[in-house]
């Protein structure tokens, strides 16, 4: 079951799981003289402002993404960049830290999947090109063809998947390739090739896009982005990133209802990054969408293929650098191999189980932190020993660039389980735990 | 500007002449030339100093540090202001874990540069040899 001359294969979802595939399916394609047709289906017109135009994300490029692009020659143009992160600011309910990049250079972008958003078409200027427009772009320019409609259906006619769009069309392919995110209504249409797929857990996330205007996101955030490690129950993990004019509020956690949201706004080291006298206002940016949490069941058969948040993801960041991961692989795997499910299951398989299995490794670490989040001195020391490896330029920075790599999605949890581990971290933590513990028995 | 300010921008900025990597230097990472022009070139700070190749936007230099652990053998100097964004050795050695086929885009591009680097070789030995026969005569 291997591709040919003039194999066609139909990629359902224009976001970055789809254009990714898209892009390395044709690039490695030229690469052995193949001739392939790629189309892509996605109605979405990403110039448009607000969910209409949006796939809903935080909309932060990992810095190991910035550099994978970059080494396979997708170089983001400026016009995409809304913002660029230089540093992380940790706050706990008791300090907060900042953590630079040790390289002093700009590696992570802040982007929008849309045209910006819901208010933004009333501001001068607009962002130009949003980024998931950029890389639908780049895979027609490739040899992409974009077709802007919704599929309608899935069916198998002979083997071979079929897909069916308005106006009675339909076509046949060779391999058919799910680039869709959780919160899509397509992923339901791949119930009728009936081949056992199920897709990931998943959970809701709470993204808000806030307006301060220019001077005061500087003022307030500058190029940094603000992680909160709060004692508030249900709540994992928030940021607030800077994006020109405005600041994308992220809350992972769950069950969050506007009750946990409003205790979020409340909490004081919140309050620090919102201009002063800042009320909630009624109308808002905001969405809940669909976060992956788990792993998929059965995300192939032959000549069909699922990639992105549907499939095996990143769990609580990178998920555009999952895609890109997944889709790099379908590529080897479909050009190199074939596209039965014996393929799948040898090639492309092992990529999803080593995010799987590194997610289990994320699960393990959550919780960890959940258990220990309610002792503010734990927090303390942690605070101190980052505060201690930033001040002193000769001392190796194990934690600060376990957090770094937390925060930046960068590095894989395996990577950065190890290095929270590392016996300069474990020494560093029980010294400060002491030494604090002696401070205060002295004091009374 | 409300979107696009100067910020706003990948990379690090380096300004015409500024020495970018340093030949002898310990390499850990490649460098992808986002904007502007970049000279690579050999014996920077002796007279005897020359050009090897001069670099353009979307072109990479550097990239023998992320398959061997042996020092610059070159530098690269800003020709105009250059922005350049770095590959780290050390995350690039992992993608390549996690992804064979990330390497090949710059596998074609080390293809490439053997090719030309041969093609300089052979047209030197034929000058070198067109001299000795002269010298002969």
């Amino acid at each position: 079951m291997e591709l040919k001359n003039g194999s066609r294969i139909g990629i359902i979802g224009g976001g970055p799981a789809g254009s990714f595939s898209a892009i390395f399916l044709l690039d490695l394609a030229r690469q052995v003289d193949l001739d392939i047709q790629v189309d892509i289906f996605e109605p979405r017109d990403f110039t448009l402002t607000g969910p209409r135009g949006c796939n809903m994300c935080g909309g932060v490029i990992s810095e190991s993404l910035v550099q994978k692009m970059a080494s396979d020659g997708i170089h983001l143009p400026d016009e995409i960049l809304i913002d660029t992160i230089e540093a992380y600011t940790l706050h706990s309910d008791i300090s907060s830290v900042r953590i630079d990049d040790d390289r002093e250079e700009m590696r992570i972008a802040c982007i929008y999947r849309g045209g910006g958003p819901t208010g933004a078409e009333t501001q001068t200027p607009l962002p130009k090109i949003s980024f998931d427009g950029y890389l639908l772009e780049l895979a027609k320019t490739k040899g992409a063809r974009h077709i802007p409609e919704r599929a309608r259906g899935l069916e198998w006619d002979e083997g071979f998947p079929c897909i069916h769009w308005p106006e009675d069309n339909q076509q046949r392919y060779d391999l058919v390739v799910g680039g869709l995110g959780l919160n899509s209504p397509g992923l339901k249409m791949f119930d009728g090739l009936d081949f056992g797929y199920l897709p990931p857990k998943s959970t809701k996330a709470f993204i808000s896009e806030l307006y301060f205007g220019d001077e005061e996101v500087e003022r307030l955030l500058g190029h940094s982005m603000h992680v909160f490690i709060l004692n508030i129950p249900r709540v994992k993990f928030i940021a607030i990133t800077p994006k020109g004019p405005y600041a994308t509020l992220i809350i992972l956690g769950d069950g969050i209802d506007q009750a946990l949201v409003k205790q979020v706004y409340g909490a004081p080291e919140i309050k620090k990054c919102l201009p002063q006298g800042w009320e909630i206002p009624v109308q808002t940016c905001t969405c809940q969408p669909k976060i992956n949490i788990g792993a998929p069941v059965n995300p192939f058969t032959n000549r069909v293929v699922m990639v992105g948040d549907c499939s095996s993801s990143r769990l609580y960041k990178d998920g555009i650098g999952a895609a890109y991961r997944l889709a790099k692989s379908l590529a080897y795997t479909a050009i190199s191999h074939g596209v039965s499910e014996e393929d799948f299951q040898r090639f492309f398989m092992p990529t999803c189980r080593s995010l799987d299995w590194d997610n289990r490794l994320g699960h393990l670490l959550f919780f960890g932190d959940a258990l220990l989040r309610p002792y503010s001195w734990i927090q303390e020391a942690i605070i101190t020993v980052i505060r201690q490896e930033q001040s002193d330029p000769d001392s190796p920075r194990h934690l600060s660039s376990a957090l770094w790599d937390t925060f930046t999605g960068s590095s894989s949890y395996r990577n950065i389980f190890r290095r929270s581990l590392h016996p300069v971290v474990l020494f560093n933590l029980v010294r400060v735990l002491l030494t604090n513990l002696a401070r205060q028995l002295l004091h009374r | 500007m409300l979107f696009h300010s100067k910020k706003s921008a990948l990379g690090k900025t380096y300004e015409d002449g500024e020495i970018i990597i340093r030949q002898g230097e310990e390499a850990d990472c490649m460098f992808v030339i986002l904007e502007g022009k970049v000279e690579i070139i050999v014996d920077g700070e002796s007279d005897d100093a020359f050009q090897l190749a001069l670099l353009k936007e979307d072109e990479v230099f550097g990239e023998l540090a992320l398959f061997d652990d042996q020092p610059r053998i070159a530098s690269a100097r800003a020709l105009g202001t250059v922005r350049v964004l770095s590959v780290d050795k050390k995350g690039f050695l992992q993608w390549i874990g996690e992804e064979p086929s990330f390497t090949l885009r710059i596998l074609i591009k080390m293809a490439f540069r053997t090719r030309t680097l041969i093609s300089e070789v052979v047209r030197l030995r034929k000058e070198l040899r067109a001299c000795q026969n002269k010298t002969e005569s």
